[in-house]
C-alpha cells in the first residue's frame, strides 16, 4: 500500500500518450478524436488503441474521470465520451512539466537545445 | 466510388478490428473507438484522398494488433484481468452490498453450521481417521487374555504371555507395559510431585519407530533384575523440569530410588497403554523392568501386550497366530480350561470406547449440513425470485442464460467462501472450548486443533456448498422461457420455482424431525444418566489420593502406622464429619480382581470352575462407608479398631443375590487362596464403572488387615464446601510427611460429573445441532409462507373483495404451510426409524423408539413451524382489496 502511494503522488515519468491526454485536458474537456487532433497540433500522431486504453487506465488510476457535461459547439453528438482531468490528475501534470522543463533546462546548459533558460 | 461509401467501408474494418479487444473493454470503449477512427478516417479523406484512408486502415490494424492482445494480456482495469468473470465478480460484489440482509442470512447461516460442522469433524478426524505417529501404525496390535469360565473377556497378560508370543512366526516383536504413579523428587528446591510411570520393555521405542529427541532410548540389555536404573523423559515432563538439554545423564529420584536420565522424546510422541478394564492410561516417563518377564507368575496378568505383526501379516492370520499361542498357554497352565489370547488393532483399540459417540456425533454434523445446504439454497432461490424481474428485463435485452447462471453460481460461490472462512473462524474457537468441555479420556485429546488444513477444507466445503446450493437457482434461471418469465413478472413473482421450494421445506422440516429426535432422545438418555443413583453420596465429599512410596514406607507395619496417622489427622480437621480411604474410588474402574469362593453359598452353580466367580476386590479403611453415605442392606461396617484375627469382608448386594438369592449370607465365609473371611455386611453396591449400571460383584477388606494397596483414595465427608478443605488437608499431610505427595484432589461430585463428560458433550452438542436445524428450518418456511402471500397478493385480493373475512384467508395460507410440515414429518418418520438404529448403543435407559419422546418432538417440530408460518400469513390482515386491485 505504502509503496503504491508513493508511486501514484510521484509517478513521473508518464508515458508520452498520458502527457499528451493530460496537456490537452488541462486546457478543456475533450472527447478522443480532440486529444488526437491536439497531439497532431504538437506533432505528434497518437493511435486510437493506445489513447483508448490510456483514457481507461488513468480514468481508473484517478488521473482523469468521464465528464457530465457537453460543450455547447458538439450537442449534436451523444455518442462522444467527453474527458476532463482531475485535480490529481493536474497535479500529476504539473509534476511532469516540472520534470521535463528541467531536463530542458539541462539540455540547454550542455548546448543540446538552443533558447532561453526559464 | 463517394466518400461517404469509402466511410462505410472504413467502418466495416474498424468494427472488425475492435474484436482483437477483450469484451468488456470493448463495451465501456468501444463506440468512441469507432467514432474516433471515423473522425481520423474523415481527415484523412479531407486531407489525403484514398490513399491516405487506406494507409489509415494499416495504420489501425497494426494498432489493433498491438493493442488488443495487449488489452488482453494487460488490462487498464485490473478487475477485468478475470475477463467475464472478473467484471460479473464486480457487479455480484455490488449486488451484494446493496443486499446486506440475504448476505449476512447467507454467511451467518453458513458460519455458524459450518463451524459446527468443522468442530465435529476436527474431533472426528483427529480421533479417528489420523495415523496414529508411528512406523506402519496398522501392524501394532494389544494382545488381550479372554478367561471364558468366568466370564472376563478382557484381562492383563502374563509376562511369560510376552515371552511366548515373541516366538510366533508372524510376531516382529512384544513387549510388556505396566503403568504406575510414581513420585518425582530428588530435584533442589522442587516439591516431591507424583507423575505417571510407564515401565516396559527395552523394545518398546523399536518397536514403535520412535527415536529420542534427545539422548537414546532404551538398550536391548538394560532390563532385569540389577539392570542400572535409567529413565527416559516425554516433552511434557522435560519441560516441566527446566528444558534443559543437559538433563541427559543426570539423576532423578523415582520413589526414592535414583534414576538417570538418558533420553527426552519428541514433542510429537503420544502413546498409552490401553487397560484391561478403564481408559488407556498415558505417561510422562518410562522406564523399564527390574525383573525378567520370563520369571513371572504365568497365573497372574498384570502386563499391557504390544506387539508387532510382521510386514504384510493380515490381521485374520496374526489374530490365528495369537490364538495358536494361546492356546499353548492354556494347556500348560491353565488345565484347558478355556483361557484365549487375541489381538486388537491399535487404533481400533483406543477409539473402541469413543467410537459409537463419535460416530453419531458426526452422523448429526452430516444432517446439519443438509439442512442447511437447503436453507441455503431456499435463501437463494427466494432471491432469484426478487431478481426475477430483473432476470426477465435482462434476457429480453439479450443477455443470455449462461451469463445469468454464471452470476448466481458466482454469488453463491463467492458467499459460500465466505462463510466457510468465518464457520473455519467459528471452528478454531469452538474447538478449543470442546478441547476444554471434553472428558480428559478422550483418546488423543492434545492432537484436537483445528490445522491449516482443516480451515482450508472448511472454506472448500463452504464454497461447494454455496455452489450446490446456488446451482438450483442458477438451473432454474437457464431453463425458464423467456415468456413464462416476462409473464410471471408482469403478474408480481409467482413461477416455476415456487413448487421447488415447497418441497425443499418438505425436506427440511424432514431432516429437522430426524435431527430433533436424535437430540431429543439423546438429551433424555443423559437425563437419566443424572438422575441415576450410583450407590453413594458424592455430596460434600472431597478426595485425595497419597502415594506411599515402597522405599519410605518398606513395610506393612509403617505403612499401616502411617495411613492411622493421616486419618486422625484428616478427622482432626474442623467440619469434618467422616473419613475414610479406599483402593479405587467410585467410577475409577481402577479396582483389582481376584476369584473367590463361597463354601456352602445356595447359589453355587455346582460346577468346580463356576463357583469360583471374578470379583472386584476394594480395600478400605474404616469410616469410608460412612464418608461416602453408602447404603448397608445388612449387618454392619467394620469396626474403626481392628480386633486381630477376626478377618472380616463386606459384600455387595450383587454379590449377595446371586450366591446367597433370599438367605442372609451375614456370618457366611469368603475362601480367598488359602485365606478365610466371614461376612459381617451387605452394602448397595457403589459403582465402580458406570453411574447408570451395576457391575461386576465387589467384595471390601480392612486396609490394616490386609495390605494389598499401599496407596489410597481418601474421602472427607464435611458439611464445608469440599474445597474450602484443600489447604488444612495439604498441611495435615505434609506434617506428618513433607515428602508425600498429594494427588487427585478434587471433590466427589467431580469425580461424578468427570465420568458422564463424554455424555454431557454428546448432549450438548447433538441438542445444539437439532436446534440449529429447528431454527433453520422455521426460517424456511417462514420464507416460503412470506413469498407466497406476497405473489398470491392479487388473488388473495380477489377472494376478499368477493366476501372471504380475513380469518378465512389466513387459513388459507397457514394451511399451505401446514400442509407441508405434515408432508415433512411424514417423509421424515423412516429416517427416525434409520437413525434410531444407528444411535441404540449410546443410549441409556431410553428406547430408539420412545413413543413419548417421538410424540413430543413430533408435536413441538408442527407448533414451531406453524407459528413459523402463521406469523407471515397475518400480513393478508393488511391487504386492503380496493386499493390492491386497483394497482394492478
Amino acid at each position: 500500500m505504502g509503496m503504491d502511494r508513493e508511486r501514484r503522488t510521484e509517478p513521473t515519468p508518464l508515458r508520452p500518450v498520458e502527457f499528451h491526454i493530460l496537456l490537452s485536458l488541462a486546457a478543456g474537456e475533450r472527447h478522443g478524436y480532440g486529444i488526437i487532433q491536439d497531439a497532431e497540433a504538437r506533432g505528434e500522431t497518437l493511435d486510437v488503441g493506445t489513447l483508448y486504453r490510456a483514457l481507461a487506465r488513468m480514468t481508473e488510476q484517478g488521473f482523469i474521470g468521464a465528464s457530465a457535461r457537453r460543450p455547447a459547439a458538439d450537442t449534436g453528438d451523444e455518442r462522444r465520451n467527453y474527458y476532463r482531468i482531475t485535480p490529481r490528475g493536474l497535479r500529476v501534470a504539473q509534476a511532469e512539466a516540472r520534470r521535463v522543463a528541467a531536463l530542458a533546462d539541462a539540455a540547454r546548459s550542455c548546448g543540446l537545445l538552443k533558447g532561453a533558460t526559464t | 466510388m463517394n466518400d461517404a461509401r469509402w466511410l462505410g467501408i472504413s467502418e466495416r474494418w474498424f468494427r472488425l478490428l475492435v474484436r482483437f479487444y477483450p469484451p468488456d473493454f470493448r463495451d465501456e470503449m468501444g463506440e468512441s473507438f469507432v467514432e474516433t477512427y471515423r473522425d481520423r478516417s474523415r481527415a484523412a479523406l479531407r486531407q489525403g484522398g484514398v490513399p491516405a484512408l487506406v494507409r489509415l486502415w494499416f495504420r489501425a490494424l497494426a494498432d489493433s494488433i498491438h493493442n488488443g492482445p495487449g488489452e488482453r494480456t494487460h488490462p487498464a482495469v485490473r478487475w477485468r484481468r478475470g475477463g467475464n468473470w472478473g467484471r460479473d465478480a464486480q457487479m455480484t460484489l455490488r449486488r451484494m452490498i446493496r443486499a446486506p440482509v440475504f448476505v449476512a442470512a447467507m454467511v451467518g447461516t453458513l458460519t455458524v453450521g459450518l463451524g459446527a460442522f468443522a468442530v465435529v469433524y476436527t474431533v472426528v478426524h483427529k480421533v479417528l481417521i489420523a495415523p496414529l505417529p508411528y512406523e506402519r501404525p496398522g501392524d501394532l496390535y494389544f494382545v488381550w487374555r479372554n478367561y471364558e469360565w468366568i466370564n472376563f473377556p478382557r484381562g492383563w497378560l502374563g509376562g511369560t504371555d510376552v515371552v511366548d508370543l515373541r516366538k510366533s512366526p508372524l510376531v516382529a516383536g512384544a513387549v510388556g507395559l505396566r503403568w504406575r504413579q510414581a513420585t518425582l523428587s530428588g530435584l533442589t528446591g522442587a516439591e516431591p510431585d507424583e507423575f505417571a510411570l510407564m515401565i516396559t520393555s527395552p523394545e518398546l521405542f523399536d518397536l514403535l519407530g520412535v527415536r529420542a529427541a534427545l539422548g537414546r532410548t532404551f538398550r536391548p540389555e538394560e532390563v532385569g533384575e540389577g539392570r542400572p536404573g535409567v529413565v527416559v523423559l516425554t516433552d511434557g515432563l522435560w519441560q516441566r523440569l527446566g528444558a534443559s538439554s543437559s538433563i541427559v545423564g543426570t539423576d532423578l529420584r523415582i520413589d526414592g530410588t535414583p534414576h538417570t536420565v538418558i533420553g527426552v522424546l519428541p514433542r510429537n510422541f503420544e502413546f498409552a497403554r490401553h487397560s484391561s478394564l478403564g481408559p488407556p492410561q498415558t505417561a510422562e516417563a518410562y522406564t523399564t523392568f527390574a525383573y525378567d518377564l520370563a520369571g513371572t507368575d504365568p497365573n497372574g496378568g498384570a502386563f499391557a501386550g504390544l506387539i508387532r505383526a510382521r510386514a504384510g501379516t493380515s490381521p485374520a492370520a496374526l489374530a490365528e497366530a495369537v490364538a495358536a499361542v494361546g492356546r499353548v498357554i492354556d494347556e500348560r497352565t491353565f488345565r484347558s480350561r478355556g483361557l484365549r489370547l487375541y489381538p486388537v488393532g491399535l487404533r481400533e483399540d483406543l477409539v473402541a470406547g469413543v467410537r459409537p459417540a463419535l460416530l453419531v456425533l458426526g452422523l448429526a454434523g452430516a444432517f446439519l449440513v443438509l439442512v442447511l445446504l437447503v436453507n441455503l439454497a431456499t435463501l437463494l432461490l427466494v432471491r432469484a425470485a426478487q431478481r426475477e424481474q430483473e432476470f426477465a428485463v435482462a434476457r429480453a435485452l439479450g443477455a443470455n442464460g449462461a451469463a445469468l447462471a454464471r452470476a448466481s453460481l458466482l454469488e453463491a460461490g463467492l458467499l459460500g467462501l465466505l462463510g466457510g472462512a468465518g464457520g473455519a473462524l467459528v471452528a478454531a474457537w469452538g474447538t478449543r472450548a470442546l478441547v476444554r468441555l471434553a472428558p480428559p479420556d478422550l483418546p488423543r485429546l492434545d492432537n484436537v486443533a483445528v490445522d491449516w488444513q482443516i480451515a482450508a477444507t472448511v472454506m472448500a466445503v463452504g464454497a461447494a456448498l454455496g455452489l450446490v446450493a446456488g446451482m438450483l437457482p442458477a438451473f432454474w434461471s437457464t431453463r425458464m422461457r423467456l415468456s413464462a418469465l416476462l409473464a410471471s413478472a408482469a403478474v408480481r413473482g409467482g413461477g416455476g420455482h415456487s413448487r421447488m421450494r415447497r418441497s425443499m421445506v418438505v425436506v427440511q422440516v424432514a431432516l429437522s424431525l430426524v435431527l430433533l429426535s436424535t437430540g431429543a432422545l439423546i438429551v433424555r438418555s443423559f437425563d437419566r444418566l443424572l438422575r441415576a443413583e450410583p450407590g453413594f453420596d458424592p455430596s460434600g465429599v472431597l478426595t485425595l489420593r497419597v502415594p506411599v512410596p515402597v522405599t519410605r514406607y518398606p513395610n506393612d507395619t509403617v505403612a499401616n502406622a502411617l495411613h492411622a496417622r493421616i486419618q486422625s489427622e484428616l478427622a482432626a480437621i474442623p467440619g469434618v464429619e467422616a473419613v475414610g480411604a479406599v483402593s479405587a474410588l467410585p467410577l475409577s474402574a481402577d479396582a483389582d480382581q481376584t476369584t473367590v469362593l463361597f463354601p456352602g453359598a445356595p447359589g453355587n452353580p455346582g460346577d468346580r470352575e463356576r463357583d469360583q466367580p471374578l470379583i472386584d476386590y476394594l480395600v478400605t479403611r474404616p469410616g469410608y462407608f460412612e464418608a461416602l453415605g453408602i447404603r448397608f442392606l445388612e449387618g454392619r461396617a467394620f469396626p474403626p479398631s481392628l480386633v486381630p484375627g477376626t478377618r472380616e469382608a463386606i459384600i455387595d448386594h450383587t454379590v449377595a443375590r446371586a450366591f446367597f438369592g433370599s438367605r442372609s449370607p451375614l456370618g457366611a465365609r469368603i475362601l480367598w487362596n488359602d485365606d478365610s473371611l466371614t461376612i459381617v455386611g451387605v452394602v448397595q453396591q457403589p459403582r465402580l464403572y458406570d453411574v447408570h449400571q451395576d457391575g461386576r460383584g465387589q467384595v471390601f477388606l480392612r486396609n490394616d488387615e490386609y495390605t494389598y494397596n499401599a496407596t489410597l483414595s481418601w474421602t472427607l465427608k464435611s458439611g464445608r464446601p469440599p474445597r474450602s478443605l484443600i489447604p488444612e488437608a495439604s498441611a495435615a499431610i505434609r506434617r506428618i510427611d513433607p515428602e508425600l505427595a498429594i494427588s487427585d484432589v478434587q471433590p466427589m461430585e467431580a469425580v461424578v460429573g468427570e465420568s458422564l463428560q463424554q455424555q454431557r458433550l454428546s448432549a450438548v452438542l447433538i441438542g445444539g445441532f437439532a436446534l440449529g436445524a429447528l431454527l433453520l428450518s422455521a426460517m424456511g418456511l417462514f420464507g416460503v409462507v412470506a413469498g407466497s402471500v406476497t405473489r398470491r397478493r392479487h388473488e388473495l385480493a380477489v377472494r376478499l373483495a368477493l366476501g372471504a373475512d380475513h380469518a378465512r384467508v389466513l387459513r388459507l395460507v397457514v394451511g399451505e404451510g401446514a400442509r407441508l410440515i405434515a408432508l415433512g414429518l411424514l417423509v421424515g418418520a423412516p429416517g427416525i426409524y434409520l437413525a434410531g438404529r444407528a444411535i441404540r448403543g449410546v443410549l441409556v435407559g431410553v428406547s430408539p423408539f420412545d413413543p413419548l419422546t417421538l410424540a413430543a418432538v413430533a408435536t413441538g417440530l408442527a407448533l414451531v413451524a406453524l407459528a413459523a408460518c402463521y406469523i407471515p400469513a397475518r400480513r393478508v390482515a393488511g391487504i386492503d382489496p380496493a386499493r390492491s386491485l386497483r394497482q394492478e
